[in-house]
């Protein structure tokens, strides 16, 4: 019976697919349903079906995990292994892998790893249950794991060891019985999937448990302003963290969205004397940001870090303000480039996240995103196993730990914080001239001639371009 | 509390981080050497220990690193009352 039911499926299907396909040469473009093919290529598929989402809808779509865009090229640079000019590290010794930020305040915080789990709130992005498991994996780890923008969720400060809070444009956490409970303080004026905009959870998707942690009313919408609230010049900034320096001894620092501004927005955090600076790259991920915010505003991450390196050895803050970059992490070759070009350690958030649901993307497929596990507002967050998402997490982190320690070793070095830009090469002129390091093509020696011969040769070009011009005239 | 009593507290202090600093460098060796035996059986629950102590070795490299730059803290005070920077009484009534 069932061979019958087989065979009778498989003789439909064939008919089906032969008719179609005889449709799909014989019909012209107007009546083919393989139109969709070419227009979907010409404007892509994630932005056709965001087409038709919008004219659905009518207001931005809420986008979630960022852009799909790869901004920063991490795969033109490569690390340069060491045999006779340098040996290896031999495998008896151990990789230092901690850091400490902050270290000239009363309280720094050291993790032992350089990866931090990046903010994400409860409630306007992800669940309790979530944001417990992400802390308890921190723990596990040894690392910190940041509030976001909320309130001041009790269950993730207790799961948490190291506790990262952000000063947030909503005002949840900004009074002194709150910010007091942190490990230190990030004062959040932008991340790079939404710069500087505000943004609004409407009350239809805030729960009871949302309505504490925030200290909301009935009814009431949970809003971002786009400013900090009280600080609308730069001297209100300077005075903020000053006192929340002297008040709480934490480390205290800046978040902004990486932009074209960025050494003018330095200047004004170095003159403040924040402790560190966190960089949101513009592959900075969120729980749902509009696409054209996500895709067309910001920095990527790896320029953003290259200059903010440059501006604080400049201003001669390099080492003395710690840098944290995110924004698009994912590998943990990527994050080690992100350390060797100055960044003293990285936040990852979707990488987190995807790490953290991976046993349990059965529980929702095919019917539901992986994500509706993690969600706030998701169907099945009740379903999440916290510890067995806080172990996987751990094994993620401890397996790109590895990794880092391996290419250290491969470079004779006994600390991830000792592989610097002078591990690295590159595979792209333009990227090798705006970063500093060096092209992979050209013996080090010769850098310098290269690009001289470039320069001429642009000149060259310039000036020939500029005689025909003239001859034509 | 006399500047005398203060550099013999500081003294006892960086002696016992020396110590802490001491153990976990050798702690965090001995970790490390379980994580590689650990890792050579192919047994999923003892991959997940030995991934615990590859962490658990992380962390004391950290004590080490801690307790290395408190020892560096409370010999700059010392060096201080040695240079007669720090002066006086310390009671507190």
């Amino acid at each position: 019976m069932i061979n019958f039911v087989a065979n009778w499926i498989r003789s439909i299907a064939n008919e089906t697919l032969d008719k179609t396909l005889t449709r799909l040469v014989k019909d012209q473009y107007i009546e083919n349903l393989f139109e969709l093919v070419p227009a979907a290529k010409k404007v892509n598929p994630i932005n056709l079906v965001e087409l038709a989402m919008r004219a659905s809808q009518g207001t931005p779509v809420p986008r979630p995990l960022g852009s799909h865009i790869h901004f920063s090229p991490w795969e033109k640079i490569l690390f340069n292994p060491v045999h006779l000019f340098r040996f290896p590290t031999p495998e008896n010794v151990g990789i230092r892998t901690s850091v400490t930020i902050g270290h000239r305040t009363r309280k720094p915080l050291t993790i032992s790893i350089p990866v931090m789990i990046a903010a994400m709130s409860f409630g306007g992005a992800l669940s309790k249950n979530a944001k417990i498991a992400l802390a308890k994996a921190a723990t596990l780890a040894g690392t910190a794991t940041n509030s976001g923008e909320a309130g001041l969720l009790k269950e993730e400060r207790e799961a948490a060891q190291l506790f990262i809070g952000q000063y947030n444009r909503g005002g949840w956490l900004n009074s002194p019985e709150k910010y007091r409970l942190l490990d230190a303080i990030e004062i959040q004026l932008g991340q790079g999937a939404q710069g500087s905009t505000y943004q609004r959870t409407t009350a239809k998707n805030i729960g009871e448990d949302y309505q504490e942690v925030f200290g909301l009313k009935d009814g009431e919408d949970a809003l971002i302003h786009s400013r900090l609230p009280g600080v609308n010049t730069k001297d209100e900034f300077i005075e903020l963290v000053h006192r929340l320096r002297h008040e709480t001894g934490v480390p205290v620092g800046l978040k902004i969205a990486a932009s074209h501004y960025l050494e003018k927005e330095l200047q004004i955090a170095l003159e403040a004397g924040v402790d560190f600076i966190t960089l949101d790259g513009a592959e900075g991920g969120t729980h749902g940001g509009s696409p054209t915010l996500e895709d067309d505003v910001g920095l990527p991450t790896m320029f953003a870090l290259t200059r903010a390196v440059a501006f604080l050895t400049k201003k001669r803050a390099f080492g003395e303000v710690n840098l944290i970059a995110t924004g698009g992490f994912v590998t943990p070759g990527q994050m080690l480039k992100a350390l060797a070009i100055g960044a003293d350690a990285v936040y990852i958030g979707t990488a987190a996240v995807l790490a953290l649901v991976s046993e349990q993307l059965l529980e929702t497929m095919p019917l539901e995103p992986p994500t509706s596990l993690v969600v706030y507002t998701g169907k099945l967050t009740d379903s999440l196993d916290i510890d067995k998402g806080a172990k996987c997490l751990l094994r993620y982190l401890n397996a790109c730990a590895r990794e880092m320690e391996q290419v250290a070793v491969s470079l004779g070095k006994t600390a991830l914080a000792d592989v610097s830009k002078s591990d690295l090469c590159c595979l792209d002129p333009f990227i090798a001239k705006s970063t500093g390091i060096e092209l992979g093509y050209i013996a080090p020696e010769n850098q310098g001639r290269f690009f001289g011969e470039i320069n001429d040769f642009d000149l060259n070009q310039t000036q020939t371009s500029h005689t025909l011009d003239s001859g034509q005239h | 509390m006399k500047l005398q009593d203060l550099k013999t507290t500081l003294d006892y202090f960086h002696s016992e981080i020396n110590r802490i600093e001491t153990m976990a460098g050798t702690l965090s060796t001995t970790e490390r050497e379980h994580f590689n035996r650990l890792s050579n059986f192919d047994n999923r629950d003892l991959m997940e220990m030995a991934i615990e102590e590859q962490t658990a070795a992380r962390q004391l490299g950290t004590v080490k690193e801690i307790c290395l730059a408190m020892a560096q803290k409370i010999e700059g005070m010392k060096a201080a009352i040695d240079q007669g920077e720090i002066t006086g009484s310390l009671d507190h009534d």
